[in-house]
C-alpha cells in the first residue's frame, strides 16, 4: 500500500487507490435532519485509516457512524479514529403468533393498507412532536428513512375520536420489521401498544412469516417491557458512533 | 482515472447468520464465502437474513472472505 491515494470523487465520495485500482471506498450520507453518517469499506486496516483520515478532516462535524456491537474490528477501527458511543439500541427478535391480548375498549386495529392517509399522516406529525419533546427524534431509527407516508406499511390503532396509535413496519419476505411502534401521549398506559404489537405478531403469523424484529434504545423501558412482554430475545446490538 | 475495483462482485444466497456480525453466503457457483456487510447496508439499517439473495464482492486478497453490498429484493 506504498501508492496509496485518497481521492475525492463526489461530494461526499472518496476512494482509496492503490495503483489506480480502487481499495477502499468512503462515503457520507445525510439523514433527513441533516446528520451526516459515515462508512468506510476496506480490506485493510490502513486503507481504512487514511480514507476516515480524509474524510473526518474534510466534513462538518458532529459525524456519525452506525456498527453492530458484535463486529469489533470495525468498532475498534472508528474507536481509532476518534468516534465515541453514543447510544445502543437492542435487537429484539420474537416468533410469529398468536398473543393473548385484551383489546383496548373503543380502539379498533386497521392491519397494514387500510388507515387513510390524511388522518394517518396527522397522527405521523402528532406523535413525531410529541417524541420529539420526550426523549427526541434524532434518537430515534425512524429518522433514517424520509419516503412519503405509505399507509401499506403502517399498522393503526383507531379510536372512536380519531387514530391514536401507529406501528411502522417493513414487511419483507421472511420477515416483518418494525421501525416505529408509537401511542398519543394522551392515551398511553392503556394497553394500545401491547394490542398492535400482538396484531403485529398474528397478521406475520397469517402471512407465513416467522420472526418479527424490533431496535429498542436502551435507556427506552417502556419498549424494552413491551417487547419482552411478548417474548422478544435480545438477538443482537448496534451502536451509534459520533465525532464532535 | 481508476482502472478498476480490488473486488470481484458475485450474487449469492445467505445461507447462515453467524454471531459476530458475519454471514455464510453460497454464490451461485456453489462456492461459500464469509461475508461482512458493507457500510452502506449497515448505515441504511437493511436487515439481512438466511435464503436473502445478495450481490457480495469478493476480496482480491482471499477469495473466502466477501462483503455484501446489495439485498435483492426475492
Amino acid at each position: 500500500m506504498n501508492t496509496l491515494v485518497i481521492t475525492r470523487v463526489g461530494e461526499r465520495q472518496w476512494h482509496a487507490l492503490d495503483d489506480d485500482l480502487v481499495v477502499g471506498r468512503g462515503d457520507a450520507s445525510p439523514r433527513p435532519d441533516g446528520r451526516l453518517y459515515l462508512s468506510v469499506d476496506a480490506w485493510h486496516d490502513s486503507v481504512f485509516e487514511r480514507l476516515a483520515a480524509v474524510m473526518l478532516a474534510a466534513l462538518p462535524r458532529p459525524l456519525y457512524t452506525v456498527v453492530d456491537e458484535a463486529d469489533l474490528d470495525l468498532t475498534a477501527r472508528w474507536q481509532q479514529a476518534g468516534l465515541t458511543v453514543r447510544r445502543r439500541e437492542w435487537e429484539y427478535v420474537m416468533a410469529s403468533g398468536t398473543v393473548s391480548v385484551p383489546s383496548p375498549r373503543g380502539v379498533t386495529m386497521l392491519p397494514a393498507g387500510r388507515a387513510e392517509l390524511r388522518p394517518l399522516r396527522r397522527l405521523d406529525r402528532t406523535i413525531h412532536a410529541e417524541i420529539e419533546s420526550s426523549p427526541g427524534w434524532d434518537l430515534m431509527p425512524a429518522a433514517v428513512l424520509s419516503r412519503p407516508l405509505d399507509p401499506g406499511r403502517y399498522l393503526v390503532a383507531a379510536g372512536s375520536d380519531g387514530y391514536v396509535g401507529l406501528a411502522r413496519l417493513a414487511l419483507l419476505p421472511r420477515h416483518t420489521r418494525i421501525g416505529l411502534i408509537a401511542v398519543r401521549a394522551s392515551r398511553r398506559r392503556r394497553g394500545i401498544a401491547r394490542a398492535m404489537l400482538a396484531e403485529v405478531l398474528r397478521s406475520s403469523q397469517e402471512r407465513g412469516v416467522p420472526t418479527v424484529s424490533a431496535e429498542v434504545h436502551e435507556a427506552n423501558a417502556e419498549a424494552i417491557a413491551l417487547f419482552e412482554g411478548a417474548g422478544a430475545r435480545r438477538h443482537g446490538s448496534n451502536l451509534e458512533l459520533v465525532i464532535r | 482515472m481508476a482502472k478498476g475495483t480490488d473486488g470481484i462482485q458475485v450474487e449469492g444466497t445467505v445461507t447462515e447468520c453467524l454471531r459476530n456480525a458475519n454471514f455464510r453466503v453460497e454464490l451461485t457457483n456453489g462456492h461459500v464465502v464469509l461475508a461482512h456487510i458493507s457500510g452502506k447496508i449497515r448505515k441504511n439499517y437493511i436487515k439481512i437474513l438466511p435464503f436473502d439473495r445478495v450481490l457480495v464482492e469478493l476480496s482480491e486478497y482471499d477469495l473466502n472472505r466477501g462483503r455484501i453490498l446489495f439485498r435483492y429484493r426475492n
